[in-house]
C-alpha cells in the first residue's frame, strides 16, 4: 500500500482551507496534537502547522500564471527523515504513512533537516517533531461514517484539489489522476520518491472561432438588412 | 542553516578531544616524536575525554526533548546520529580501559588492543559526526565526502595541537612541534581549502524550477503563506551578511591556521604558547563551523524565496 | 526500501463527543457546519455534506471558527463610556443590561415622540435586514440601511433594473453545464465556497474560464485566460464586445424579441417630456411593431411577432424606434470598437474580438438542449429548454467604481444578446428572485409620515424608485434621509449609503441627528472611507451655539461582539453573542441561501453555552420594540406581543402564512414556503441540520421570468405578486425618466441645482454606457499615476478575523503590490518602504513586486491593518506595524470646484461607494523612514473597568 494525496495545482486557488482544517483536526488529535501557537495575540504570531500553502508566479507579465502549492508531508518512499532519525520516533507504516511517535522523539530536528519539502515542524513547547499524519486517526476510524474516513484537509478543500487514496491500487482515483496528469516529482534528483503527487496546472483548449463566418458590417448596411428582413416578412 | 552554538561547540570540542585521544594512543604506542611520557598519559586522556564530554553534553542542549535521549542509540542500523551516539557511548569504557592498562603497566598486547580500539572508535566517531551532515542530500554543501574527511582531519589537527603541550619529552629530545603538527595542519588546511573553492562559486545545484517542476519559465515566490517566521524559516533560513561571512572566514583562517602555524614555526617549546596555539585553533574552528552551518543552504529555501541554492 | 513498522493508532474518544449542525457565520456565505463538541468545548468544525451551499466543504475561516469562539477579543458585558472621559478614549464602566436598555429606551422613546428621523440605525453585513428594517420602519425613521450602499448595490441595482435578478447573491452560475465562463472583478465574493466548488466543476468539464481582473491571485490564478484590465474600464470592454456581437450579427434574435425589451418602441421626440419613453397603449402597456400585422401591438401580449429593428411613426405622428435599433446605432459606432477601447482598457483589440467570438461560438454552436416540458406565462407549452452555455459572474471589481451600475448593465447586455440567461449553462436566478423589473417596492418618501411622531413608516425605508416622484426628497428637493439616498445625489440608492452617514450627520446635512446605532460594522476603521477623518468626526463637538461642547453626533450606540476599533468610540456598547451562541434566521425575506435549483433558508441555534453577560442583538431589538411599543410588536393590551426573538420568528407573519422561515410551516409542520406558524419550527430545523430546502420541479427550474409553473409557486410563496412576463430591460425607462428630469423636461420633480442636472443628464443613460471614474475626470494623470485597489483575502473576513489566532498567522500584515517592471522603472525594489499619496492624504507602507498585476495598478489585501489596542492584540502587534488600510486615502466626497456642493464619492446613479476609483502616487520613503504610517494613539483598551 502507498497511501497518499494528489494535489491538483490546476484547481487549487490557495484558499488555505486545507491548512486550517488540518490545524484544527490535528491540533487536538491524539496522533499529532497539540499544535502550539506562539505569541497568538502578539507582534510576531506563529505556530506549528502540518500543511502550508505557498504561492508562486510562473512566467513573466503578462504571460504569468499564479500557482498555489499546498505542501504537507509527501510520505516519501525513500523517506530519509525516517532513516536519519536516531530514536526510531520517525517511522514508516506498512501502508506508507510516515509518522512520529512523540513518546520517542528527542526533538533533535535531524529529520526536519533530512526533509526536502519542509514538512516537519518542531513543537517548541514540548520539543517533539510534528508532521502530517495523513489523518491516520480519521482514515482508519471505523466509527466515522465511511465518507468521512478521509483526511481533514481533503474533506475541507472546496475545489476538490485534494484526493486521498492508495497509489498502489491502479483503480484508485489518486493513482489514475497521477497517471494522467501527475507532474514529475519535486526535487526528483534527491530520490525521495514522494508518494503524494501534484497534478499539473493546465489550460482549456482555445475555442475555435471563425471570424470570417460572421463578418463585420457597417451600421447602415446592417440596419438596412435588418429592417429589410423585417419588412420582407 | 541556523548555526546552533551547542552543536558547533560540540563538534569543535569533541573533535579536538577525539583527535587528542588518537594522538595519545598513536604516539604512546609508536613512540614517534618522542612518544608520550607516562606521566602525561593520564592528563592527556583526561583532557581528551573532558573535551569530548563537554562537546557531547553541549550537543544534548540542542535536543528539545532530552529526556528521551537514551533512545538515540536504537537506530544504529540507519542513522548516523544514532551511530554517533553509540560510538560516543563506547568511547568512555574503552578510554577508561586504555587508561587503566597504561597505568598498571600492562603487557603491550591488551594495551595496544585497547588503544587501537580507542583510535578506531574516535576516528569512527569523528567520521559519524561528519556523516551526519554529509548524508543529507537536502543540503548540497554538506552532501560531499569532503565533510567527513574534514571532520576527521580537523579533529586530528586540533587534537594534535591540543596534544603538543603534553609532549615535553619529545621536545626535550629535540622534536619540533611543527614537525608533529605540520602534517595534520596541512591536511586540514587542504581539505578546508578544497571545500572552500568547491563551494565558492554559486553554481546552483537546485533551482526553483527543480523544486516546482512547472516548466522552463521563470518562477518567483509570491507568498509563503505566513506573515512571520516559522520553524522552517528559523531553522533553514539563516541570513548571513556577506561582510560578516568574510570576517568569519578571516577568523577561521587566521585563528585556525595562521596563528598556530606562526607559533609553531617560531620554534617555541613554551607550554603556554603551545596551549595558546591550540586555543587559537579551537577558536578558529568555531568560526569555521559557524560558517559551515551559516553558509549551508537547505533545499527548502527554494520554497521560501530562493530561486537557486 | 525502508523497514516499516506498525504502532497502534490512538483514535478520538468519540463516546465523549456530540455533533450539532448549524450555520457558519465566519462570513456571509453561510455554509452548513457540523460542530463536534467534547465536554462542552468545540473540538472540530466540519462542513455539512447535505447542505445546499457548501456540500460538505469548508473554507479556512470556517474551520477557524473555533478560534473565534475562544477569542480574547469577545466583549463580556454592556458598557457605558466612563463619565468624564473623551469619546474614543476607549474607557468604559460596566452597566447592567436593565440599566442600559432602560436608558436607551428613554432616549429612543423621546426621539420617536418628537422627531423619529433623529435616530439613524445602520447595520453591517448582518443577515437580518428583514428584522432590522422592520424595526426601523416601526420606529418611524427612514434612516436605516445595511452595508449594501458601500458594498455592491451597483450589482444588485443593475441586475434588478435589467434582468430581474442579479449578481451578488440573487443569482448563480450553472456550473455543471456552462462551457464558457467569464469572471469580472471577483476575488472571493460572498458565495465563496459555491464559486470554488463551481470552478472545480468547470475545470473538470473542460470549460473555458476567463478572468478579467487587474490582479492574478486566487480564482484568477486558475483561469485559463487572464486579462489584466485597467481598473474602471470594464464597461468599455463589455461594450466593445457588444460592438462585435452586434456588428457581426451574433445575437439571439428570438430571445431578444420575446424575453427582452429589444423590440419595444422608444419615442424619439427630443426636447419634449416624452423623449426616450416607451410608446405605450392606453392602459400603459409597452408597444411593439408586429411584423405580421404591420400594426403596433402590446409588447407583453401572447401572439406577437415583434420587429427587432426599425423606425416607425404612429398615426399621431410620433416617431419611434425599437430599443435594438437604438442599441445598434449606439454600439456599432467606431468608438466602441475593440481598436478604439484597447489602449484605455489595456486589453489588445484582437483579444477583445476573440473574446466576443469565443462567447458567440459557444453560445450558438455548442447549444445545450434539455428535454423538459414547461409552460410559459403566455400559456404556450415547450418541450425543451435551450441553453447557450456562456455564463458570467461579476462583483466588486465592477461595482466599487462610480461607473459600476452602467458597467454591470453592460455585462447584462452581453448576456441578453447571447440569450444566455436563466437557461442551462447560464447565470440563473436564486429564489426569491426573479422579480419584476425593478421589484415593486417603493421606499418611504412621504415627509409627513417620516416626521410624524410615534408613527411607523407606511413603506419600508428602502426600495426601488421607478421615477423621480419616488425620490425621498422634500419640497425643496433636499434629501429626507441622512445618507442622501433617493435624493438627486443618489437617486437609485436601493441599499442606502451607509458610508455617508457620519459625514452628513456631523455636517447636519440635511439635518442633525441625535442617536446613531451601529450594528456589526466597523465604521471607525475599515468599513469607512477616510478613516482618520471619520474618527475625528466621531469625536467632533460643537464649538459654538446652544450645543457648544456637545458631540455633533450626540449619542453613539455600538452593537458588536468584539473589541473593534469602533467600539472604543461608543457611548453605549451593547455586546452581542457569537454565531455559535445564538438563534438566527437566514430568511427568504432577506438574503437567503437558495441555489438555482432549490429554495433554501437556514437557522443558527446555540451550540455552546453563554459564559458572558452578552445578549443576542436580535433579542435586544425585539425587547426594545416591545418597550417602545411598536405596533407590530405590541398586542391589543399594549403589551409586548413576542416573548423574544425565537417566538417572534415563529409567529410573525408578514402576510398570512409567510414568515421569516419557510420550512415546516403549518400547525403540524407539514407545509413548505407558506403556512400558519408552527410552534415547533425551530426544532424541526435543528433536526434537519439547521436548514430547509425545497427543490423546484424540472418544469419550474428554467426560464423563470416567463415560466408559469414556477411563477404560480412563486406567487404562493409570496416571492412575486402575480404570474406575468418579466421582460428584461436592455433599455431602462426609469433611468430615462431621471435623465429627463436632469434635462428639465420631466413632467414632475426636477432638480434645481445645476450639478444635479448635469449629473442626471450625463450619467442616467437608458442604454448601458461607459464614463471615466468620477474622481478622476479632472485629475492630473501624472500626479496620481496608479490605480489603487484592494482584494479580499481568502483567509480573512474584513477586520473581524484578526482576533483569530490561526488566521492571523497566515496574514498579520500586508504589502502594497506593484508590477515588477513598473517598480523597476521607478527604482523601487521589493520590501522598500514607500509613501502612497492620494488627493486626500498619504500613508506609508511596504512595497512588494509581482508579475500578476496590471502595470498601472497597485493593490493590497483589504482590512488587514488594525489600530493598536483593538481586537485584544498586544501593543505593537504586527497588524498595526506592518498592516495598513488604503481607506485613509479614499475620500467619501468627490473633489469639488469652488462654489460647488460636496457630493458623495459614489456612483451617481446608485450611491455605491467608489472605493476602487482611487488613484495614487507612490514614492520611495527616505532611508530610516520605516513602519506603517499613520499610527493611531497609544494602546487603548475597550474593556470596561471591573
Ligand atoms: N479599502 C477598502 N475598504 C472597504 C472595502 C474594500 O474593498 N476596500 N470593502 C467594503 C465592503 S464591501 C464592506 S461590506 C465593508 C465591511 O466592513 P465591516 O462591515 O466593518 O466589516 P467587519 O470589519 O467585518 O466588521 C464588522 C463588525 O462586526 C463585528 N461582528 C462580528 N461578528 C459579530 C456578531 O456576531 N455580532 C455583532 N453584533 N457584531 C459582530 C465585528 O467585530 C466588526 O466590528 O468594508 C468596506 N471597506
Ligand atoms: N474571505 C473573504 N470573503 C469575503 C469577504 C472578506 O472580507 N473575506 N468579504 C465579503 C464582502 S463584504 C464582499 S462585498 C464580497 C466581495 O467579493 P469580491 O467582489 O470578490 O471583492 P473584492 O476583493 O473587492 O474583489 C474585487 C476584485 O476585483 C478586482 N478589481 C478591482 N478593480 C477592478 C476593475 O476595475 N475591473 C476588474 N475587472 N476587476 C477589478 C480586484 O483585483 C479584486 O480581485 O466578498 C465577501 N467575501
Ligand atoms: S516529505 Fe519530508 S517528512 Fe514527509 S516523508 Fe518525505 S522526507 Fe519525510
Ligand atoms: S526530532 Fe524526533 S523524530 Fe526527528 S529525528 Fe529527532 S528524534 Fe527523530
Ligand atoms: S492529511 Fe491530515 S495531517 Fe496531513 S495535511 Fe491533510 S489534514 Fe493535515
Ligand atoms: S483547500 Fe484546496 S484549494 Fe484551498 S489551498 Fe488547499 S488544496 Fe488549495
Ligand atoms: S465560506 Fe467559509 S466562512 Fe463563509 S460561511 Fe462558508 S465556511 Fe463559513
Ligand atoms: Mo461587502
Amino acid at each position: 500500500m502507498r497511501l497518499g494525496l494528489t494535489i491538483d495545482l490546476d484547481t487549487c486557488v490557495g484558499c488555505h482551507a486545507c491548512a486550517v482544517a488540518c490545524k484544527e483536526w490535528n491540533g487536538e488529535s491524539l496522533m499529532a496534537g497539540p499544535l502550539p501557537d506562539y505569541k497568538p495575540y502578539g507582534n510576531d504570531p506563529s505556530g506549528a502547522w502540518l500543511n502550508r500553502i505557498r504561492s508562486f508566479e510562473y512566467g513573466d507579465y503578462p504571460e504569468n500564471k499564479t500557482v498555489n502549492v499546498p505542501m504537507s508531508c509527501l510520505h516519501c518512499e525513500e523517506a530519509a527523515c525516517v532513516t536519519v532519525c536516531p530514536t526510531g520516533a520517525s517511522y514508516k507504516r506498512p501502508d506508507g504513512i510516515v509518522l512520529v511517535d512523540p513518546d520517542k522523539c528527542i526533538g533533535c530536528n535531524y529529520c526536519a533537516w533530512a526533509c526536502p519539502y519542509g514538512a516537519r515542524e518542531l513543537d517548541q513547547t514540548v520539543g517533539v517533531m510534528k508532521k502530517c499524519t495523513l489523518c491516520v486517526d480519521r482514515i482508519y476510524d471505523e466509527r466515522l461514517p465511511e465518507e468521512d474516513r478521509q483526511p481533514a484537509c481533503v474533506l475541507a478543500c472546496p475545489t476538490q484539489a485534494r484526493m486521498f487514496g492508495d497509489f498502489d491500487d491502479p483503480q484508485s482515483s489518486v493513482a489514475q489522476a497521477a497517471a494522467a496528469r501527475g507532474m514529475s516529482p519535486m526535487l526528483a534528483d534527491l530520490g525521495y520518491k514522494p508518494v503524494n503527487s501534484y497534478l499539473a496546472p493546465r489550460c482549456a483548449p482555445d475555442v475555435k472561432v471563425d471570424a470570417a463566418k460572421s463578418p463585420k458590417k457597417s451600421l447602415t448596411q446592417l440596419l438596412s438588412e435588418w429592417v429589410g428582413a423585417s419588412k420582407a416578412n | 542553516m541556523r548555526p546552533a552554538f551547542s552543536v558547533i561547540f560540540f563538534t569543535v570540542s569533541s573533535g579536538a578531544g577525539l583527535g587528542l585521544l588518537v594522538w595519545l594512543v598513536v604516539l604512546s604506542a609508536t613512540g614517534l616524536y618522542g612518544g608520550v611520557s607516562p606521566d602525561m598519559v593520564l592528563p592527556m586522556l583526561a583532557l581528551g575525554l573532558l573535551l569530548t564530554t563537554a562537546g557531547l553534553l553541549s550537543s544534548t542542549l540542542h535536543l528539545a526533548n532530552p529526556k528521551n535521549a537514551w533512545r538515540a542509540f536504537s537506530q544504529f542500523r540507519t542513522s548516523w546520529l544514532s551511530r554517533e551516539g553509540v560510538f560516543a557511548a563506547a568511547i568512555f569504557p574503552v578510554a577508561g580501559l586504555f587508561g587503566v592498562l597504561s597505568m598498571v603497566d600492562a603487557p603491550a598486547a591488551p594495551r595496544v588492543f585497547a588503544g587501537g580500539l580507542l583510535v578506531l572508535l574516535a576516528l569512527g566517531l569523528l567520521y559519524c559526526t561528519g556523516m551526519i551532515y554529509a548524508c543529507l542530500k537536502t543540503i548540497p554543501r554538506w552532501h560531499t565526502r569532503l565533510v567527513p574527511a574534514g571532520y576527521v582531519l580537523m579533529g586530528l589537527y586540533s587534537g594534535a595541537l591540543a596534544a603538543l603541550p603534553f609532549l615535553t619529552r619529545g621536545f626535550a629530545e629535540g622534536v619540533s612541534p611543527l614537525a608533529l603538527a605540520s602534517l595534520p595542519l596541512l591536511a586540514a588546511f587542504i581539505i578546508k581549502a578544497v571545500y572552500f573553492f568547491r563551494f565558492r562559486a554559486p553554481d546552483a545545484r537546485f533551482t526553483l524550477n527543480d523544486a516546482l517542476p512547472l516548466g522552463k519559465k521563470t518562477i518567483r515566490l509570491l507568498d509563503v503563506g505566513h506573515t512571520h517566521g516559522t520553524f522552517l524559516t528559523d531553522e533553514f533560513y539563516f541570513k548571513l551578511a556577506r561582510s560578516h561571512a568574510q570576517r568569519l572566514r578571516v577568523a577561521a583562517l587566521g585563528l585556525g591556521f595562521v596563528v598556530p602555524l606562526l607559533i609553531l614555526a617560531s620554534g617555541t617549546r613554551s607550554v603556554v604558547l603551545l596551549a595558546a596555539a591550540a586555543v587559537s585553533c579551537l577558536l578558529g574552528l568555531l568560526a569555521e563551523r559557524w560558517l559551515f552551518f551559516a553558509e549551508a543552504e537547505h533545499v527548502v529555501r527554494l520554497y521560501h524565496g530562493a530561486s537557486r541554492i | 526500501m525502508i523497514k516499516t513498522r506498525n504502532q497502534p493508532i490512538k483514535f478520538e474518544d468519540t463516546a465523549q463527543q456530540e455533533v450539532k449542525c448549524t450555520t457558519c457565520y465566519m462570513c456571509a456565505c453561510r455554509c452548513g457546519i457540523e460542530v463536534t463538541l467534547q465536554e462542552g468545548r468545540i473540538r472540530f468544525i466540519k462542513g455539512n455534506r447535505k447542505h445546499p451551499v457548501n456540500q460538505g466543504v469548508l473554507c479556512a475561516k470556517g474551520s477557524a471558527g473555533i478560534m473565534k469562539q475562544y477569542s480574547k477579543a469577545k466583549l463580556t458585558g454592556p458598557m457605558l463610556r466612563k463619565p468624564g472621559t473623551e469619546r474614543g478614549a476607549g474607557e468604559f464602566v460596566p452597566i447592567s443590561w436593565d440599566a442600559a436598555l432602560e436608558m436607551l429606551t428613554k432616549r429612543l422613546a423621546h426621539i420617536r415622540a418628537t422627531d423619529p428621523k433623529q435616530l439613524a440605525f445602520f447595520t453591517g453585513r448582518d443577515q437580518m435586514q428583514a428584522l432590522t428594517g422592520l424595526w426601523a420602519q416601526q420606529f418611524g425613521t427612514p434612516n436605516w440601511a445595511a452595508h449594501g450602499g458601500f458594498c455592491s448595490v451597483n450589482m444588485a441595482a443593475a441586475g434588478l433594473y435589467s434582468i430581474g435578478y442579479s449578481f451578488w447573491e440573487f443569482g448563480a452560475v450553472d456550473w455543471d453545464r456552462t462551457k464558457y465562463f467569464v469572471l469580472w472583478g471577483v476575488a472571493e465574493d460572498h458565495s465563496s465556497n459555491p464559486i470554488k466548488i463551481g470552478l472545480d466543476k468547470l475545470k473538470r468539464n473542460g470549460a473555458k474560464f476567463v478572468s478579467i481582473n487587474p490582479v492574478r491571485t486566487g480564482y484568477s490564478a486558475i483561469a485559463d485566460q487572464w486579462l489584466p484590465i485597467r481598473p474602471g474600464t470594464d464597461g468599455l470592454l463589455a461594450l466593445a464586445i457588444v460592438h462585435e456581437l452586434l456588428s457581426r450579427q451574433l445575437f439571439d434574435a428570438p430571445f431578444l424579441a420575446r424575453y427582452t425589451n429589444s423590440a419595444w418602441l422608444v419615442i424619439d421626440a427630443p426636447g419634449t417630456s416624452k423623449d426616450g419613453l416607451f410608446l405605450r397603449d392606453a392602459v400603459g402597456q409597452p408597444l411593439i411593431r408586429d411584423q405580421n400585422t404591420g400594426q403596433f401591438a402590446n409588447g407583453l401580449g401572447a401572439d406577437i411577432d415583434p420587429a427587432l429593428f426599425g423606425e416607425f411613426q404612429t398615426p399621431e405622428g410620433v416617431r419611434v424606434r425599437t430599443v435594438l435599433t437604438l442599441a445598434a446605432s449606439r454600439y456599432i459606432d467606431e468608438r466602441y470598437s475593440p481598436k478604439a477601447v484597447a489602449e484605455r482598457c489595456g486589453v489588445a483589440a484582437d483579444v477583445i474580438e476573440r473574446l466576443a467570438l469565443e462567447m458567440a461560438t459557444i453560445a450558438f454552436e455548442e447549444t445545450i438542449e434539455i428535454p423538459v416540458r414547461w409552460t410559459d406565462v403566455w400559456g404556450k407549452t415547450h418541450d425543451k429548454v435551450v441553453g447557450r452555455p456562456v455564463s458570467m459572474y461579476a462583483m466588486r471589481g465592477v461595482s466599487a467604481h462610480s461607473n459600476g451600475f452602467q458597467t454591470c448593465r453592460a455585462l447584462h447586455l452581453i448576456q441578453m444578446l447571447l440569450g444566455a440567461l436563466e437557461g442551462p449553462g447560464n447565470f440563473r436566478a436564486r429564489a426569491p428572485y426573479p422579480r419584476p423589473i425593478p421589484p415593486l417596492i417603493l421606499p418611504e418618501n412621504n415627509a409627513t409620515t417620516i416626521n410624524a411622531p410615534n408613527t411607523p413608516l407606511g413603506k419600508p425605508p428602502l426600495g426601488f424608485p421607478m421615477r423621480p416622484e419616488d425620490l425621498a426628497i422634500d419640497a425643496d428637493g433636499k434629501p429626507l434621509r441622512i445618507d442622501h439616498a433617493y435624493s438627486w445625489e443618489s437617486p437609485l440608492a436601493a441599499h442606502g449609503a451607509m458610508h455617508m452617514v457620519i459625514t452628513n450627520a456631523v455636517n447636519a446635512d440635511p439635518y442633525p441627528i441625535d442617536t446613531l446605532i451601529l450594528f456589526m460594522a466597523n465604521m471607525a476603521w475599515n468599513s469607512t472611507m477616510n478613516t482618520s477623518g471619520v474618527q475625528d468626526m466621531l469625536r467632533a463637538k460643537h464649538e459654538t451655539g446652544p450645543n457648544a461642547g456637545e458631540h455633533k453626533i450626540p449619542f453613539l450606540v455600538v452593537a458588536d461582539a468584539f473589541e473593534s476599533e469602533t467600539v472604543q468610540f461608543a457611548d453605549l456598547v451593547l455586546p452581542d453573542t457569537t454565531y455559535l451562541e445564538r438563534f438566527d434566521a437566514i430568511s427568504l425575506l432577506d438574503r437567503p441561501i437558495s441555489e438555482a435549483d432549490t429554495v433554501a433558508d437556514a437557522i443558527r441555534h446555540p451550540i455552546v453555552a453563554l459564559d458572558r453577560n452578552v445578549r443576542p442583538w436580535q433579542e435586544v431589538l425585539v425587547d426594545l420594540a416591545g418597550r417602545l411599543k411598536f405596533p407590530a410588536f405590541t398586542n391589543a393590551e399594549g403589551n409586548p406581543k413576542f416573548k423574544g426573538y425565537t417566538d417572534f420568528i415563529v409567529n410573525y407573519e408578514k402576510v398570512p402564512g409567510i414568515g421569516f422561515l419557510a420550512g415546516w410551516r403549518g400547525k403540524d409542520g407539514s407545509k413548505s414556503l407558506r403556512g400558519e406558524p408552527n410552534p415547533d419550527q425551530w426544532n424541526r430545523y435543528i433536526e434537519n441540520g439547521a436548514f430547509f430546502t425545497h427543490h423546484w420541479a424540472e418544469s419550474e427550474k428554467w426560464m423563470r421570468l416567463w415560466n408559469r409553473d414556477y411563477q404560480q409557486k412563486a406567487v404562493e410563496a409570496a416571492f412575486i405578486l402575480e404570474v406575468e412576463p418579466i421582460i428584461m430591460q436592455i433599455y431602462s425607462e426609469p433611468i430615462q425618466k431621471f435623465r429627463l428630469a436632469g434635462q428639465g423636461l420631466y413632467e414632475g420633480p426636477k432638480p434645481s441645482d445645476p450639478q444635479d442636472r448635469a449629473r442626471l443628464s450625463r450619467y442616467f443613460d437608458p442604454l448601458p454606457d461607459w464614463y471615466p471614474n468620477l474622481e478622476n475626470i479632472d485629475a492630473d494623470e501624472k500626479a496620481f499615476p496608479f490605480h489603487a485597489i484592494t482584494q479580499r483575502p481568502m483567509v480573512m473576513y474584513h477586520s473581524w478575523d484578526t482576533q483569530n489566532v490561526w488566521l492571523r498567522q497566515i496574514m498579520a500584515g500586508n504589502f502594497l503590490y506593484m508590477n515588477a517592471a513598473s517598480a523597476a522603472a521607478r527604482g523601487f525594489a521589493s520590501m522598500d518602504w514607500v509613501w502612497v499619496e492620494s488627493r486626500l492624504g498619504k500613508i506609508r507602507c511596504q512595497l512588494k513586486t509581482m508579475e500578476g498585476v496590471e502595470a498601472n495598478t497597485v493593490w493590497t489585501w483589504n482590512a488587514i491593518g488594525k489600530q493598536t489596542g483593538a481586537w485584544a492584540l498586544e501593543p505593537g502587534a504586527s497588524e498595526s506595524t506592518h498592516g495598513f488600510l488604503l481607506n485613509h486615502l479614499i475620500s467619501e466626497q468627490l473633489p469639488t470646484k469652488p462654489g460647488d456642493r460636496k457630493l458623495t464619492n459614489s456612483d451617481p446613479i446608485t450611491g455605491q461607494a467608489a472605493w476602487y476609483d482611487l488613484k495614487v502616487n507612490v514614492t520611495k520613503a527616505t532611508a530610516g523612514e520605516e513602519g506603517v504610517w499613520p499610527q493611531f494613539g497609544a494602546a487603548t483598551t475597550v474593556k470596561a473597568d471591573a
